[in-house]
């Protein structure tokens, strides 16, 4: 063992300790580790090669059988599409006309980044996923992500060409929610298991039932408002508990979804025009 | 260091990474192996006195912003990684494969466990770390690694 060896590690123990302990409470670590992202780049390019190539085999082994039964569904889910957003559009322009009647300030314009899922992270205590759209894409931290389905979850780190999305099923996790129905709020915090969230602080007596639809609340300015979260799929009242358990399924299909939508809000990043399109 | 052997050693690095990065479907994301850990350790093993504290720097930093965890916490234990190997490496290159193995299992252990207290310790994160699968799938793929990488330094005339 070289000389001094003890005590260069004693040396590098304390400086890795207080670097943990800077960059576990402040961001100044945030242009260091975009600065390594570039580094990162190739190696991550090449690890999803195998997957692009399997992707490409699996697309170029579908038969023009499938191939048409596809497109006849989506032309018909397409028809099913356009006669809602025609009722959205009718909706929307009402809700901007009443919104501005009560002299709200509210951005209802949320704009949108299309991105896919690249990598899931392998470590099984946590919900994350890797998407293909980074800092060079106006991507920022904080950023909310959805699905087709419902809100997925927020950028939590962003590196040059890739970011990092936290789910709304890890544990480390919560939004505020409100009852679709009635407007009863509450906060959905992940379990951990992709299929379950759990309300905490659910009085007993609140009116929540199965069946009901959770939305975002926009509470903590950090989500858009009024986007599906969770259905509710169990209320328990636990006798002598002032707080009932409340279970949901989250919207957004979380295990199976391959593209996303990341929203921009007015003011809250840098927006490429190239890039983006507006949600009518 | 002859210009082959860096290029070798980046091109083990870059493996590394990439083998870190490799997507792996959800049921056996509990099967990862440590990789740049193991990587690291073939490294360390065939030239101490080229590979020392020092790569514990900028791999670490690396695997940091790869694993999204805090800036220095591989830093930690990738040094301390480095040292545990010199300090038995009169012994380990004596060692038959098996005990060799087992060694790394042990060494994978410790290095997960540091990860768990340091965080612990710096943060009010208590994130659980898994500690038996990584060290039993990291001990099992290790002999195959080491033996292919030996193998590949002795074609190229650098072990």
């Amino acid at each position: 063992m070289p000389a001094y060896q003890p005590q260069r590690l004693a040396a590098l123990t304390v400086v890795a300790l207080l670097l943990m302990w800077t960059d576990s409470r402040y961001d100044w670590g945030q242009p260091l580790r975009y600065g390594i992202g570039y580094v990162l780049a190739p190696a991550q390019q090449t690890a999803l090669v195998p997957q692009l190539v399997g992707r490409w085999f699996g697309a170029s082994a579908i038969t023009r059988e499938q191939l048409q039964i596809e497109n006849q569904q989506l032309q018909a889910r397409n028809l099913v599409l356009e006669l809602r957003s025609q009722r959205l559009a009718a909706l929307e322009s009402e809700n901007t006309e009443l919104r501005e009647l009560l002299s709200a300030s509210e951005q209802v314009d949320d704009r949108v980044l299309v991105a896919s899922v690249v990598a899931v992270d392998p470590d099984p205590f946590s919900q994350q996923i890797l998407v293909n759209k980074g800092g060079e894409d106006g991507v920022f931290i904080g950023q909310p992500v959805l699905d087709a389905y419902g809100l997925l979850g927020q950028v939590i780190d962003v590196m040059p060409f890739t970011a990092r999305v936290l789910m709304i099923a890890d544990p480390n996790h919560a939004i505020p929610v409100q009852v679709n129905r009635n407007g009863v709020r509450a906060i959905a915090v992940g379990t951990g298991s992709l299929t379950e969230l759990e309300l905490i602080y659910v009085p007993a007596t609140a009116d929540i039932v199965p069946g009901d639809l959770l939305v975002s609340s926009g509470l903590g300015e950090r989500y858009p408002r009024g986007y599906p979260v969770a259905t509710v799929t169990a209320v328990e009242n636990i006798p002598g508990q002032s707080f009932a358990k409340v279970l949901a399924e989250p919207s957004a299909q979380l295990d199976r979804s391959r593209h996303l939508l990341l929203v921009f809000r007015k003011g809250a990043g840098r927006v490429p025009p190239e890039t983006l399109w507006r949600r009518d | 260091m002859p210009i082959r052997a860096v290029i070798l050693t980046l091109l083990i690095i870059f493996a590394g990474f990439v083998l870190e990065h490799l997507p792996m479907p959800e049921l056996l994301s509990w099967l990862q192996p440590l990789w740049l850990l193991l990587l690291l350790s073939i490294l360390v093993l065939h030239a101490p006195q080229h590979f020392g504290l020092w790569l514990a720097i900028p791999l670490g930093l690396m695997l940091d912003v790869e694993n999204h965890q805090l800036l220095g916490l591989n830093v930690l234990t990738l040094g301390t990684h480095i040292v545990l190997l010199q300090l038995l490496y009169r012994r380990l290159i004596m060692f038959h494969f098996l005990q060799l193995t087992a060694v790394m299992m042990l060494l994978v252990v410790v290095h997960q466990v540091l990860q768990f207290w340091a965080v612990a310790l710096v943060s009010e994160n208590r994130t659980p770390v898994a500690i038996w699968e990584p060290a039993l799938v990291s001990g099992l793929v290790w002999p195959w690694l080491y033996a292919l990488m030996h193998l590949g330094m002795k074609r190229l005339h650098l072990a």
